[in-house]
């Protein structure tokens, strides 16, 4: 495999999103605050949004949903449609901010993940799954928006690692 | 784009409701299932020790808590130990005047919680067994304690069980002293589970045990222990009593289960 193929930015967004999905499974499913997890692949597709703007940020978003939803079992497509909503707003809030605060994708992430938590609960409770809309559901996104904060500035790095240099191209095609 | 993702979304959610389950929707995701689970399990061990060492500095002042609670609790136990050989003779009685069987008696697949729920609104568990390993959908699930949940989903490797405590489970119970019956629905992570169809004249003692009833059509075999009551009132002019049950399974911290290879008679 030549070095460009390596290095093209949808393998290596492909890999991040793997590792993401690996990690999301297993060492965070242990680490709890309260009953409250972090969620690798929401933050994925808000950091994604973040570095590539609304429409890139909504295609990874939806591929984070879709991988998402394989290990979930409420309807497929569920996670990936509120993904790819939270992240499409993600980046065109973005778009018209300065992003040199650091204290931006912290923020970013915590609003948006608690968006992206009520939004799937509320996109649920259309298609059937009313058991998600309680009144705990602002508490949980609250929380899950508060530890993916924490994450946030790691996933950024990790995402503009994988979008970077050959990302116009790439998308383009 | 986002119309066209939004559509695509829409199209998986129509395709997912219409399959009914059955579907290739489910064949995807029991093959990603089984594909990623090496993976998964090897990175599992990998960073378990690591994972042990945030939640432990996390849970450090839970911990002392519990350190304290449980050294009261072993004082109180080794007086409860006196009891407990009577306790096992009235239960022993009380079982065979209600007929009910004993879920010791059903074939059972011991299994391990190898991953707990993707998200914190749906919960679930993963465990090791799937169809090969003889598991269907809709099997009860246990552990030493008591009843954990039944299973909605399997692959040839792999089974997802939804925990009594799921928003979307119900189990028909029968609180063991006054022996009326109810339906228990989850109520979400951490809270008791809700106990709907008590007639607001039995008298329901708090800490009384609650069974699985196994009714006619029920989902689960009778007499496999649910919880044990946490409040119970009768509000004025209600037709029912508000009773919560604890659950008796400490659902955040499964390890081992058995998956009872029994069906509902019809």
């Amino acid at each position: 495999m030549d070095p460009q193929t390596v290095n093209s930015p949808r393998l290596k967004i492909l890999f991040v999103m793997l590792v993401a999905a690996v990690l999301h499974q297993t060492l965070f499913a242990a680490l709890r605050w309260g009953d409250v997890r972090p969620h690798l692949l929401l933050l994925m597709a808000v950091a994604g949004a973040i570095v590539g703007g609304a429409d890139r940020g909504a295609v990874i978003g939806f591929l984070c949903g879709l991988l998402a939803d394989l290990f979930l079992q409420t309807p497929l497509g569920l996670s990936a449609l509120a993904f790819s909503l939270v992240a499409f707003g993600v980046g065109s809030v973005q778009s018209s901010v300065i992003r040199s605060a650091w204290w931006i994708p912290p923020l970013t992430a915590l609003v948006a993940s608690a968006a992206g938590i009520v939004l799937y609960a509320l996109l649920g409770a259309i298609v059937g799954q009313s058991q998600f809309v309680r009144p705990v559901l602002l508490l949980v996104a609250l929380a899950q928006g508060g530890v993916n904060a924490a994450l946030a500035p790691l996933m950024v790095k990790a995402m503009s690692w994988a979008m970077t240099d050959r990302v116009e191209s790439s998308f383009a095609r | 784009m986002l119309l066209l993702l939004v559509l695509t979304a829409v199209t998986l959610l129509t395709l997912d409701e219409r399959s009914g389950g059955l579907g290739v929707v489910d064949t995807v995701r029991g093959g990603a299932r089984d594909a990623l689970a090496p993976v998964r399990d090897a990175t599992d061990s990998a960073v378990r020790p690591v994972a042990n060492f945030f939640q432990g500095i996390i849970q450090y002042g839970r911990l002392e808590d519990a350190n304290t609670r449980l050294r009261e609790q072993l004082a109180a136990r080794d007086a409860e130990l006196a009891e407990a050989a009577d306790a096992r003779r009235e239960r022993q009685e009380l079982l065979d005047q209600q007929q009910l069987e004993f879920a010791g008696d059903i074939p059972a697949v011991s299994a391990r919680v190898v991953l707990a729920s993707a998200s914190n609104l749906d919960l679930t568990v993963e465990i090791n067994r799937g169809r090969q390993s003889g598991v269907s959908p809709g099997m009860p699930v246990v552990n030493g304690a008591g009843l954990v949940g039944r299973v909605v989903d399997v692959s040839r490797t792999r089974a997802t069980v939804l925990l009594v405590s799921n928003p979307t489970s119900s189990v028909g119970i029968r609180l063991a002293g006054s022996g009326e019956v109810g339906v228990a629905s989850g109520r979400g992570a951490g809270s008791p589970l809700q106990v709907d169809n008590v007639d607001p004249a039995a008298k329901v003692a708090p800490d009384e045990p609650a069974v699985t009833s196994g009714l006619q059509q029920s989902i689960y075999p009778p007499g496999i222990p649910v919880g044990r009551v946490k409040t119970a009132r009768v509000p004025p002019e209600a037709v029912q009593q508000e009773v919560t049950v604890e659950p008796i399974v400490d659902l955040r911290r499964l390890t081992f289960v058995k998956v009872l290879q029994w069906t509902p008679k019809p």
